[in-house]
């Protein structure tokens, strides 16, 4: 069927440099054809050619007047699927906006580790967040596959929300268990791994994924002075083996001069700030269990450095 | 003291070795504490080869999606100029020439087309094509105006989108999709393609073929008029409104063209003995200032 639809297509475009008036053909076709399985692009064809088959009647316009209905006939399709994608457009904003305002819920839940020592209930309310975040994601994922192959014409719409989703995200993982959220498992907790399939592609972008992260690490720097000064010596330590590892791995990128980059200039800075505290921390012997054993190692460790 | 001196003259410069240097460090000081330690160290230690190992993969997307970016800038870019070039052909014709030149125009275009374009088949598959659309939509915008002045000055019509696309699909072979211009790089091309028009109708009236240039004017009202209807719609409308303010001025300096030549009629007839309307004008007096 594919094959045969391929060969109608070749024929007819041999004589495509010419304004023939067989060309009317071609969107009958595309009509017939649409209901069956046809690549994402000839699909988006079809659907931005709706007037198509009205636009076969002017199409034989080479002694017609200039201002024949076919010139209008096209624009009147162009009209029809653009305000179609309006409407796309308006319904992802809705989305987005509700995206918005339970990440808002998630950060106020999550401001409130800089309060005191995190303990696990403080994480409880924003983690149920997180099931309201799958549900609107799995929606946008139900939108967007409306129209196959869109995925980054929308994409500008909902870029800024997941970026802070996965800063959000990465900072509850990190609180809970100190590793770095990836990729995948970022991807997962949103829910979008299911729609992966059909190659649709609706999953977390990579670049949203990395801004997200680098947004996270400014937040640690204020997260780790708060610790201190609510008590917990040790959590610079972690905080700064953590940012350096995390440090070093980007580093591994190499990245345009674009947004992602700009960020990632900045991790620089929040890398500094922590290393200052636990510069802080340690010389004034604060660190608790680490003191004795960590002195001693470390008269070694320099020398050997040097 | 010593380590603290360290780490901070290693912080400025932040060289791969030196973190390293650091990274030791804490390595060793968590070592150190293991016996203290609690199961989270454990998997810290672990996700330290599977963040560099998550990371080298992120790393070859990017290089991947750099590389395939540049690619198609600089397809777009071929494009642009050697449309130009075809634009630059069209523009060249008159009523003597009128067959070579568009001739040439014609294959010239599909020297474009087979070459060029045929370039971006392979990079825009699937959700490429909307994702990199700001690398080839430039190089489009251009071909698709060359395409329509093109067909323009063979036929006096508009070109149409499903048109053109259909002159694109042999470009791929049946494994691949095909390459489809979207709507909004053709609105765009169309609202550049004004512009050349104006030039193109001045042109023609020094020419002495005023008619042509009448029908011009004609066409490119028609244009505008459909435009803009569409153009609020479009996502980004930003640079398309900039554009229709452009357009305007273009079809207001045909407009005008065309009037100076309906009213001074007289001083345009010696000079080709075309058809012009303006015949009846002949012999009346100058009433110009």
């Amino acid at each position: 069927m594919k094959l045969a639809f391929r060969n109608a297509y070749f024929s007819l475009s041999s004589r495509s440099l010419n304004p023939n008036p067989n060309l009317p053909l071609l969107p009958f076709l595309l009509r017939r054809v649409s209901d069956s399985v046809a690549p994402p692009s000839l699909r988006r064809l079809v659907m931005e050619t709706p007037c198509s088959a009205s636009m076969a009647v002017g199409e034989s316009e080479s002694h017609a007047p200039l201002s024949s209905p076919p010139l209008e006939k096209q624009f009147e399709g162009f009209c029809v699927q653009l305000d179609e994608s309006g409407v796309l457009r308006e319904r992802i904003r809705a989305v987005v906006m509700e995206i918005e305002s339970t990440t808002r819920l998630m950060h106020a839940g999550l401001l409130l580790v800089h309060q005191a020592r995190p303990s696990p209930e403080v994480l409880e309310r924003p983690k149920a967040q997180i099931g309201v975040l799958k549900e609107l994601y799995n929606r946008l994922a139900e939108i967007l596959r409306e129209c196959p192959a869109q995925y980054y014409r929308y994409h500008g719409d909902w870029r800024g929300e997941t970026q802070t989703v996965v800063s959000l995200l990465a900072f509850m993982h990190w609180l809970e268990t100190g590793n770095l959220l990836l990729h995948t498992e970022a991807q997962e907790k949103l829910g979008s791994l299911n729609y992966a399939v059909n190659n649709l592609d609706f999953g977390l972008d990579v670049e949203d994924y990395l801004i997200g992260i680098c947004f996270m690490s400014s937040e640690l720097p204020r997260f780790v002075v708060n610790q201190v000064t609510a008590g917990d010596y040790d959590c610079p330590r972690k905080v700064l083996k953590f940012m350096t590892e995390l440090h070093a791995a980007f580093r591994m990128l190499n990245l345009r001069n674009d947004f992602l980059r700009k960020k990632f200039d900045g991790m620089k800075y929040d890398l500094r700030r922590v290393e200052e505290v636990y510069y802080d921390v340690k010389i004034r012997g604060l660190t608790a269990n680490d003191d004795s054993t960590g002195d001693t190692t470390n008269q070694e460790q320099p020398q050997g450095l040097v | 003291m010593f380590f603290r001196g360290c780490a901070f003259q290693r912080l400025p410069s932040l060289m791969a070795s030196k973190s390293k240097r650091i990274h030791h460090c804490f390595a060793a000081e968590v070592a150190g504490t293991v016996a203290q330690s609690t199961p989270k160290r454990a998997t810290t230690m672990t996700t330290e080869s599977s963040m560099a190992d998550a990371f080298s993969k992120y790393a070859d997307y990017l290089n991947a999606l750099n590389e395939k970016r540049e690619r198609i800038v600089k397809a777009s870019r071929d494009i642009t100029i050697n449309s130009k070039k075809v634009i630059f052909q069209v523009h060249r014709v008159s009523k003597y020439n009128r067959e070579e030149v568009l001739e040439k125009a014609e294959k010239d275009l599909a020297a474009v087309t087979d070459q060029y374009m045929a370039r971006l088949v392979k990079e825009l598959q699937g959700s490429d094509f909307w994702k990199l659309r700001r690398a080839y939509s430039p190089g489009v915008q251009e071909y698709v105006e060359a395409a329509t002045f093109y067909r323009f000055c063979r036929t006096g019509t508009l070109l149409h989108l499903d048109e053109i696309n259909a002159t694109l699909l042999p470009l791929s072979d049946p494994s691949l999709a095909p390459l489809q211009i979207n709507v909004l790089d053709y609105l765009l091309g169309l609202a550049d393609l004004t512009g050349e028009l104006m030039r193109l109708a001045i042109g023609r009236i020094s020419d002495g073929e005023v008619e042509y240039a009448q029908n011009i004017c004609k066409f490119v009202r028609d244009i505008y008029r459909e435009l803009t209807l569409v153009v609020p719609s479009m996502d980004d409308s930003d640079d398309m409104k900039a554009k229709m303010d452009t357009m305007l001025q273009s079809v207001t300096k045909i407009e005008n063209a065309c009037f100076s030549v309906h009213v001074r009629g007289s001083e345009y007839m010696p000079l080709l003995g075309s058809n012009d309307p303006n015949s009846i004008l002949l012999g009346v007096t100058d009433i110009e200032p």
